[in-house]
């Protein structure tokens, strides 16, 4: 008892030492995230558009192989900061697995599943989806009046929310059945 | 009231409506634990189904974070007024939406537990997993009261249940009450008829047979054993009536038989009446000229016994002495004869006292001798007093006489208690007598010893014998000659 009475500050000393260790690495690795420049609003929609693989089908013609990976584009800036790859790796849609690549041009775009037209893409938006048209690929974007220029799915960020508006029309004109699920999500515009 | 006390018709009643009812309770009761595991399960597929519904529902509002979609799609529990509280949690574990919407907060739990269906207490709780393809979006919570709906099943499943017993029992007792009869009424006429039978004792009547079932087996072999009492009935009233005549007969010859001694028993009589009255009177008559005799021989020795010579006179001595000793044996059996005639006058004898009175009266023969006399415990007993003296004077007197040439003398006077009463008995230790001869030691004018040995005319004995007899009694002795004799008597 005496022994452990004279050892008892620099057992709280010691305790104190392991305190701050813990704060600083949880702090630090906090700020490691803001460095990789994912936003949080883009990890959401990195999260939401991988959702959306869940309840969209594609022709089955659109994969030449039962095992063709599913390719997600990005054209323009990438805003999702590797959020999106960390996702993604790994994971099987329907036992595709997935691809993404990034474009800078609308003829670059071969094989593509899914597009993400980034805001870097603003000025060229009808020229894009004019490229892609009658093509089975689910193009999605946070620009405005993206759906009404004829893209599938527009992000929308309402009372601090990620939200999200679909032109079922375009889609069935891409060929992609989309379930009513997602319809259902979907903001009513 | 005890089941095998009561009336034939009601036991069978009884046996069949108790044989239906517990029948009836128990398929009851199977059939509720049946209906009630039934019901669980159903219940549990129906809330399964339910889950299934809204979790498939719900994928899309979990996947984009869409609170009031989900809100929405739970509200459409509101059909199934029985869940009273369901919620989705997304796949952290976090709250994402509840139903309804005013839900007390102790009906959620913190976090999802496992995927599944299970009864807790009164209600039914359901964890179902929301999946998309294969990926796991959150869960589905869902919780039935099931307490409301097990009472109301319960409720009517007892309803039910009452109702079918009731009708079952009145179905049954009219059923039983005409059914019954089948059984039960060739018993009674069974019954009845054995009633009739015991009550008239007419063996004539016969069961009617109403089947060709046991009963009618029974009532068949009952006939056939009526037939063959009655058959038995009449030989034994044959029997009884042959019996009875040779009854009549035999009381017929015994009442002649009777007759016939009590006339014989008469004549007896008046001869043996006869007889010792000629006795008596001889022996009497005989005294007369026997007293002339001594009369004057007595006269001659004393008036002439001078003028006769020596010889003369013990002559008229000898004669006198004869006649002396003829009147003493005339005594004797006169006294004999009169023990015939005299009525036994039985009563209470303290026979101590008897033995002193007649001790004292004998001591004469005692005076002078070296007598060693040892008397018993003597108890009374019952007779005629007068002549019981005189058994134990002559007894007695006896004894004394015998032991005269003993010195000393004993005489011994006791009593033996035996099983067949008392045995008194008087022992001496004088000249006694050979066994040989003890046949003739109670006849008349039976002697064993010589007059010059021992005096006495041999009448003692016999009167003591019949003294005794007519008592009811026995005698008899033991002796050995010089060695003494004992007497005994009953």
């Amino acid at each position: 008892m005496a022994v452990l009475t004279r050892d008892q500050p620099a057992c709280r000393k010691k305790i104190l030492h392991a305190c701050l260790a813990v704060s600083l690495l949880l702090f630090s690795g906090g700020r490691d995230l803001v460095a990789q420049g994912s936003s949080k609003e883009y990890q959401v929609k990195a999260a939401f558009l991988y959702n959306f693989f869940q309840f969209v089908k594609w022709p089955p013609e659109s994969f030449p192989q039962a095992q063709a990976p599913l390719v997600i584009g990005i054209i323009g800036e990438d805003p999702f900061g590797g959020s999106l790859e960390q996702i993604v790796r790994g994971e099987k849609v329907n036992n595709h697995p997935m691809v993404i690549q990034h474009y800078h041009q609308p003829s670059d775009i071969k094989v593509c599943h899914v597009l993400f037209v980034s805001q870097s893409e603003n000025k060229r938006v009808k020229e894009v989806l004019a490229e892609m048209k009658s093509r089975n690929i689910l193009t999605v974007s946070d620009i405005d009046g993206f759906v009404r220029d004829g893209g599938i799915i527009r992000f929308v960020t309402e009372n601090n929310k990620i939200r999200f508006q679909i032109n079922a029309e375009a889609a069935r004109a891409a060929h992609l059945t989309i379930s009513s699920k997602l319809l259902q999500a979907a903001e009513r515009n | 009231m005890l089941l095998k006390d009561i009336p034939i018709q009601r036991k069978l009643m009884v046996i069949i409506l108790a044989t239906t009812v517990s029948a009836l309770l128990l398929m009851r009761m199977v059939f509720f634990t049946y209906e009630f595991l039934t019901f669980r399960h159903t219940t549990m597929q129906q809330l399964s189904t339910v889950g299934e519904v809204i979790a498939a529902n719900s994928t899309a509002a979990l996947a984009f974070d869409n609170q009031g979609d989900a809100t929405d799609i739970l509200s459409a529990l509101r059909t199934n007024k029985h869940i009273v509280a369901a919620a989705l949690y997304n796949k952290t574990g976090e709250l994402f939406a509840k139903y309804p919407d005013n839900v007390a907060d102790i009906l959620l739990p913190a976090a999802p537990g496992n995927a599944g269906y299970h009864y807790e207490h009164l209600a039914l709780i359901g964890f179902q997993p929301v999946m998309q393809n294969g990926r796991n979006l959150g869960m589905l919570y869902l919780r039935l009261d099931t307490g409301v709906i097990m009472s109301e099943w319960f409720k009517n499943s007892i309803l039910i249940a009452i109702v079918a017993i009731a009708v079952a029992i009145l179905i049954a007792y009219l059923l039983s009450k005409t059914l019954q009869k089948q059984i039960s009424q060739p018993i009674l006429s069974l019954a009845e008829t054995a009633r009739d039978i015991t009550g008239g004792r007419d063996f004539s009547i016969r069961a009617k047979k109403l089947g060709s079932d046991e009963l009618g087996l029974l009532t068949e072999a009952f006939n056939q054993m009526l037939e063959e009492i009655q058959a038995q009935d009449h030989a034994i009233r044959i029997d009884i009536a042959k019996r009875r005549a040779a009854e009549a007969e035999v009381n017929k010859l015994n009442a002649e038989l009777e007759l016939r001694v009590a006339n014989r028993t008469a004549e007896l009589e008046s001869a043996n009446q006869e007889l010792e009255a000629f006795s008596y009177s001889i022996s009497h008559d005989l005294r007369a000229p026997l007293r002339a005799v001594d009369g004057y021989s007595q006269a001659v020795i004393e008036d002439y016994g001078g003028q006769l010579p020596e010889d003369g006179r013990r002559y008229l001595q000898t004669i006198r002495d004869g006649a002396q000793r003829m009147g003493m044996l005339i005594d004797d059996l006169l006294a004999f004869s009169r023990l015939s005639r005299q009525p036994v006058n039985k009563q209470e004898v303290d026979t101590g006292k008897l033995v002193r009175d007649v001790l004292e009266e004998l001591r004469p023969q005692q005076e002078g001798r070296d007598l060693d006399l040892r008397v018993g415990d003597l108890p009374p007993c019952q007779g005629d007093a007068a002549l019981l003296k005189q058994v134990w004077i002559n007894l007695l007197s006896n004894a004394l006489k015998y032991s005269r040439d003993r010195k000393p003398a004993i005489i011994e006077i006791g009593c033996n208690r035996e099983k067949d009463g008392n045995v008194y008995f008087v022992r001496d230790n004088g000249a006694g007598f050979d066994m040989r001869y003890a046949h003739k030691l109670f006849g008349v004018f039976q002697r064993l010893h010589r007059a010059e040995e021992f005096e006495g005319t041999g009448v003692g004995l016999a009167i003591v014998q019949r003294i005794i007899n007519r008592h009811g009694g026995r005698i008899w002795a033991e002796a050995e000659p010089g060695k003494g004799a004992t007497f005994y008597f009953t």
